[in-house]
Formats: C-alpha cells, structure tokens, sequence
C-alpha cells in the first residue's frame, strides 16, 4: 500500500479526522536530494553514474540510473559515512578510469557492456582490498537505494505498509 | 510580598503529583484525574502527541533520505555505544549524549526514553500475568524477601488494566501464566504450531508454545474506540508510534484519557530533583524539579505523590531526598534503598531451520511472538540454579535473492525474490534473575548531571545463577529444537550487558516489613506513606514475564487505595 492510500485508511480508521497532522499534508515525495555539487566533480558524478547503471541496468525494467540511485549514492557517501570512506570512492573511480584506459585503450564511458561488467568484476576480486572496498560499498549502496525505490517496493517486491492481517499458515502461491 | 509567595504556593499546589509520563506514570494519570484528583505529570523531556508528533510513522523506505541510515554529524550527538542501533525511523525518541550521564562501575545497559510516554512508545508490547508460582519464588527458594501480595492482590487490576489497554491472546489455561481479558488472538504459524505439538507429546504436557498476549486492539471494543484508538493494522512499525493507536501507549491511551477530564496538567522539560519531607507532618509535601529550558528550579505540592520515573530514576529520585529526617534517602533508614537491584537475563539466543511445511507460509505481519512459558523449577526445585526463564519464539518462511553477479542477472534475481526452501526459526531466553545486595545503584559523590543532580552509579554483574541457566536455556531448546526436527541449531551465550533487556528492576522493593524493604503492599514507602511508587523499582523479584502489564496492574491498585484513603483523610 503506498502512503496517499494509507493515509486515506487512517482517516477512515479513526472515524475521520477532523484535520490531520502536518506530516500527513506535506509529504516527501517531492524531497530533492540536496547535494554538495563540489563533494564530487562533474566528471566523477559522470563516471558513478556509469558504474551504477553497469550494476543494474536498464532494460525492460527500469535501471538505477533511471531510479535516482546516483544521487542516493552521493547523498549516502557525503553525509553517513567518513571522509577515508568516500576518499576510497574518488580513487576507486580513478582506478577504474586506469583500469578502462590499460585493459581496452579507451574511457570507460567508451567501453560496451561487458568490458564495463568486467572491469567492475575485477575490482570484486581484486586483492587490492580499497579497490575491493571501493567496489563492494559501490555495488551494496546501488542495490539499497534500488531495492528501497518505490518502483521496485511496489512493482515487485509486494510493498504493504499495512496489510491488515497475519495469517499463520497458508498456501505457497506458485 | 508573603501573599505573593502564598499565591505563587497556591498556584503550584495539586491533588497529586506524578513523577514521569511512561507506561505506569500514564496510568497513575488517568487512574487519579478520573476519580477527580487535580493532577500534575511531570516528564523530563518533550511532549510528543499522538499522531501528530509521529512523524516518521507514515513514511515509506523510500521517503527516507538516506533509507533509515542516519547521517555522521547526528549520529556523533549520541552516545557511541548505542549509535549502531540509531535508526532514521525511530531518531524522535533516541536519547542524545550528555543528556543524564551515568557511571557505569561495571557495564550496564540503560535504555531509557525522555519524552511524553517514555517507553512505553517503543516497547515490545508483550503482556503476560505473573502467576502466584512468581510472587511466592522469594519465600520458596530463600531470595530477596516475601512479597506482601499473592495472585489474588493483583488479579482483579490485572482485569481492569487489559480491558482499557486492549490485549490480545489465547485462553491458554495455563498455571503458570493466567488467563487475563483478551481480544483476539493472533495465530502461531504452521511451524509454531509443530513445536506446540512436539512439546506437548514429547514433556508430558509441560511445556507450552503458546501465542505472546500483547498490547494490541485486535478488535476494538467500546471502551477503545472511545479512546480514539483503531484496529491494529500489523504494519509492525510499532516503534515510530502508531497513529492508529493499534498498540497500547501512555500517548495514545491513558494520557489523552486523562486530560480529558480536565484535571491534568501535563508539564514537560521537568526533571525532579528531589521530592520534599515535611517533617512537621511527617510525610512529603511536594517536588522540586528544574526545567530543562530554563535551568530553574521550581517547588510543587500535592498531598500524595506517585514516583513513575523508570526503575533506576525513582531510585536516584529517591537517594536525592535528603532531609534531615531521611539523610540517606527518602524513606530509607533501613539502607535497602537502591540495593537488589535485577533485571532479565536475556542472554541466551538460539536459532536453526526446519524442512518441513515447505508447501506454506504466512500471510501479513505478526506483532507479536511465540512464546514459551517457564517450566524449569515451576513446583520444586529441580536443577543446580534457582528458578528459570520463559523464551520468545518465532517462525518465519521468508524469501531472499542472490547478491550475486552485476547486470541484468543481478537485477532479475532483486526484482523476483525466491522464497526460502526452509523456514527459519529464533528464539531469545527471559530468565528470572536473583536479586542480590551487591547489586545496586548510589549517587556519585562529586558528579553532577546538566541539571545539578548526582549522577548515578549502576553496580551490577551477573551470578553464576545467570550462567547456569543460559547453559539450561541452550541444551534445553537445543534438545526442544531437535525433537520437533529442526536442524542446524546454532544457540549462543551472547554475554550481553546487564540491563540490556530493558527490564531494570527494584531498589525500592516490596515487602512485609519496613526493616527489610521499602514499599509496603500498597506501593507506599513504610516510612513515608503518601509517596508511591509504583514502576519497576518496586520490584521484589523478577519474574519472567514482560513487566509492563504487571506496573500497570501495581499503579492502578495503588492510585485507587491511595484516593480511597484520602477520602477516609488517612492521606
């Protein structure tokens, strides 16, 4: 259930509500993320981008580019964790323009799919463990903020804030 | 000028004064304002309204900025211990560093919750009976000393306090666990119902699973909607208060019940300092309290006064009572205040799997849990440690998806979770601890908190009784475990601090005789007899149970004597 239905079952709940709570009435729907634009360049913005969409891609169903998980990726690396943290991201995004540059003689934008995924790959068994860090903070933060959206919460992961009941024992639905 | 200070007395002077605003301070409100009593409810922290200060309460994982992960630079403003449990969802009620210091001359985990409902807006909602097998453990087994009340004290305010609160469970007809005044219950689930079946056959009728009773209004009767409060809707985000009132909370029950009535005044940002001896009359007149804006302290007075304030608060309330009469603290010319202070032992954890009812799985969410009630040393004394524990229990089919891989592999295998191909079963120990003098808080000599106030020092270790029974807990279930068919049962002693159950306990114990405890069987101190106390410091033993219910019976029993014995000016 999403929240305008939810909020619509809590007035009928409680017998209507005469006004509800100002939390009800606002929503965050429209909350923009408000990033620091020098925390990243324009060029490692760029280049994360590319790496979240080489994790989960578009294709029938809707990548984490598209879903905003490039942004969710900066706000989390800028406020939550510590600046060796998000240090570590800056070299592993230069280690992975090298890596694209010394394996395929071109950018990593440049490079098709596979190489992308290969590139990637390699880090994740790199025994460079910032590397290896780099990639695993990467590739965890990409598939919290794309499993977390509301596309994939409702359109596929039966996302219910308030189902309304428990029943104990019923039939696997094949 | 002296008709000034007259006024200015006049102004602050109140039936009754209750000391905090939580799950029992929320019931000595309601219990008093309803038979008329002008009360004030004085709470440390902020007010928070129900539903209207939820503000996290409707929100989806992805209204969440940073999906519940809660930032570096509000995270330093808690202490480091606890950081690892802030959530973005439940940050209104975390308690920020530096707010009441303590000492710990030994580890201990103090949980505490400083706004209007204090915890009882973030329990876990279990509400079991303690049954005379309980109250007549000190007396049988040589602990602590007897309880001034048995089953039937208490029984009837049991009743009265279910019925307002709304409780959901099973009859079960069990001895050691009283049937009390139900909605209806959740179901066990398919493997729950296995082990109830199992354990039944396999101890001869002595150990149960039972469904946990719980604080939630699973069909609302009269006296609820009256309340303003809905069915649950098992949404199982009980911890950012619920705006249905689905579950029971000073906030969304007793407080607005008691407001009301037009007699309470509720007074936030009011820490109390010390509650005030009359010694003309010999017995309190008032508190002091500083407002945590202002830093100013401020007298009130009331004829009877209900401390509330959490365990180990009403006891530093208490010790901080000096008066020429009491130098020791109010009402403690026996030196027992702060001593014997116990908790649960909740060390013991247990999980495994099961291969069975691979064809089913559940449907919604469960408030509550499976619970299992003591059976160890329940009519005698049956192995090398004193008393036992009860355990929570659950079962859980569950789906997951591989991690694995990059790509379109990966997002199919996020997008389409596969449920699991076993059910996963947990289990938690809820052992009695026995109370020893060794154990106990004090005020520090020389520290003092924001307000001006001691602090207190937390003096408290486990026994080697503690130890014995999680080793029971764990050969037990793991042999429980094994006979229903469960494999790969991993149980673990996870030597968590004392306190860290959240059930801190006594200090201010019940009893018989004033030489040897401090409340008598009204929840009066001996020697101070219009001061009631009536939370977890009055606690002789512990119990297993989940304590809250058993506060709320002891609060409302005790707000009604004291307005009957101040009708008869006993008071």
């Amino acid at each position: 259930m999403n929240r305008r239905i939810a909020i619509r079952d809590l007035t009928l709940a409680l017998g209507g509500l005469t006004s509800l709570p100002a939390w009800a009435t606002n929503g965050w729907t429209t909350h923009s993320f408000q990033l620091n634009q020098r925390y990243f360049k324009a060029n490692e913005q760029h280049l994360l981008a590319t790496i979240v969409e080489t994790i989960i891609p578009e294709s029938d169903t809707k990548g984490a580019k598209s879903l905003g998980v490039p942004a969710f990726l900066q706000k989390m690396l800028q406020d939550c964790y510590e600046p060796t943290v998000s240090e570590n991201i800056k070299n592993g995004l230069t280690a992975t323009e090298k890596a694209a540059q010394k394996q395929f003689g071109k950018s990593f934008d440049d490079c098709d799919t596979q190489q992308k995924q290969q590139i990637l790959l390699g880090f994740e068994k790199n025994e460079d463990t910032r590397l290896k860090d780099f990639y695993s903070l990467v590739k965890n933060l990409t598939i919290l903020g794309y499993t977390t959206s509301e596309y994939v919460q409702t359109g596929f992961l039966k996302y219910n804030m308030a189902p309304g009941h428990y029943y104990g024992c019923v039939p696997v639905k094949k | 000028m002296a008709n000034l200070a007259l006024d200015a007395k006049k102004q602050n002077t109140y039936d009754a004064i209750v000391i905090g605003s939580g799950i029992s301070g929320g019931w000595a409100a309601k219990e008093l304002c309803e038979k008329g009593l002008k009360t004030i409810v004085l709470e440390r922290g902020r007010d928070i309204k129900h539903i209207a200060d939820y503000s996290t309460a409707m929100m989806n994982p992805w209204d969440f900025e940073h999906r519940g992960q809660v930032p570096l630079d509000i995270r330093s403003q808690y202490p480091k211990g606890r950081a690892a449990f802030l959530r973005e969802e439940t940050l209104p009620f975390a308690l920020k560093d530096g707010v009441q210091p303590f000492v710990e001359e030994k580890p201990f985990t103090w949980t505490r919750g400083y706004h209007v409902g204090g915890k009882s807006l973030m329990w876990a909602r279990q509400t079991q009976r303690w049954s005379d097998l309980d109250f007549e453990g000190p007396k049988r087994d040589g602990f602590a000393v007897d309880w001034p009340i048995r089953y039937a004290d208490i029984a009837p305010w049991y009743s009265h306090v279910e019925k307002f609160a709304g409780i959901s469970g099973n009859k079960d007809g069990l001895q050691e666990l009283p049937d009390g005044e139900f909605l209806t219950p959740i179901e066990l689930n398919c493997v729950e119902q296995h082990l109830k079946k199992v354990l039944i056959k396999e101890y001869d009728n002595k150990r149960h699973v039972i469904q946990g009773r719980c604080a939630h209004v699973t069909d609302p009767k009269p006296i609820h909607t009256q309340q303003g409060r809905a069915k649950c809707q098992h949404r199982n985000l009980c911890n950012r208060g619920c705006p249905y009132g689905g579950y029971f909370s000073s906030n969304a029950s007793t407080l607005p019940w008691a407001a009301k009535t037009g007699n309470m005044t509720l007074r936030p940002f009011s820490t109390v300092h010390s509650i005030i001896f009359d010694e003309k009359l010999n017995k309190a007149s008032g508190v002091r309290v500083v407002d945590t804006n202002t830093k100013e302290m401020i007298e009130y007075y009331a004829r009877i006064i209900f401390v509330n304030g959490s365990a180990l608060n009403s006891n530093l309330i208490l010790l901080n009572s000096i008066s020429n009469r009491f130098p020791n603290g109010l009402g403690n010319d026996n030196g027992l205040l702060g001593k014997f202070i116990a908790w649960h032992n909740y060390r013991g954890k247990i999980s495994a799997e099961y291969d069975g009812f691979l064809d089913k799985t559940t449907d919604g969410k469960n408030p509550s849990n499976g619970y299992v009630p003591r059976f160890r040393n329940l009519f005698s004394q049956e192995t090398d440690f004193l008393r036992g524990y009860a355990a929570g229990i659950g079962a859980g089919r569950g789906s997951s998806s591989s991690r694995e891989g990059i790509g379109e592999d990966l997002k199919n295998s996020l997008l389409f979770p596969k449920i699991n191909n076993h059910w996963g079963v947990s289990s938690w120990m809820m052992g009695e601890c026995i109370p020893i003098e060794k154990n106990h808080v004090r005020l520090h000599e020389t520290l003092k908190d924001p307000y001006g106030i001691p602090q207190l020092v937390t003096s408290a270790e486990w026994t080697d009784n503690d130890a014995k029974m999680v080793q029971d807990y764990m050969e037990q279930f793991t042999e429980m475990f094994t006979k229903a068919g469960f494999r790969n049962i991993k149980a673990v002693d996870t030597k968590s601090n004392p306190g860290a159950d959240i059930h801190e306990m006594g200090g201010v114990r019940m009893g018989n005789d004033p030489k040897t405890s401090m409340l008598n069987k009204w929840n009066a101190l001996h020697l101070c007899k219009n001061v009631f106390v009536t939370d977890g410091a009055c606690m002789t033993s512990t119990g297993t149970q989940n304590p809250s219910i058993t506060y709320m019976a002891f609060t409302a029993r005790a707000a009604n004597y004291a307005v009957s014995e101040m009708k008869k000016k006993n008071l």
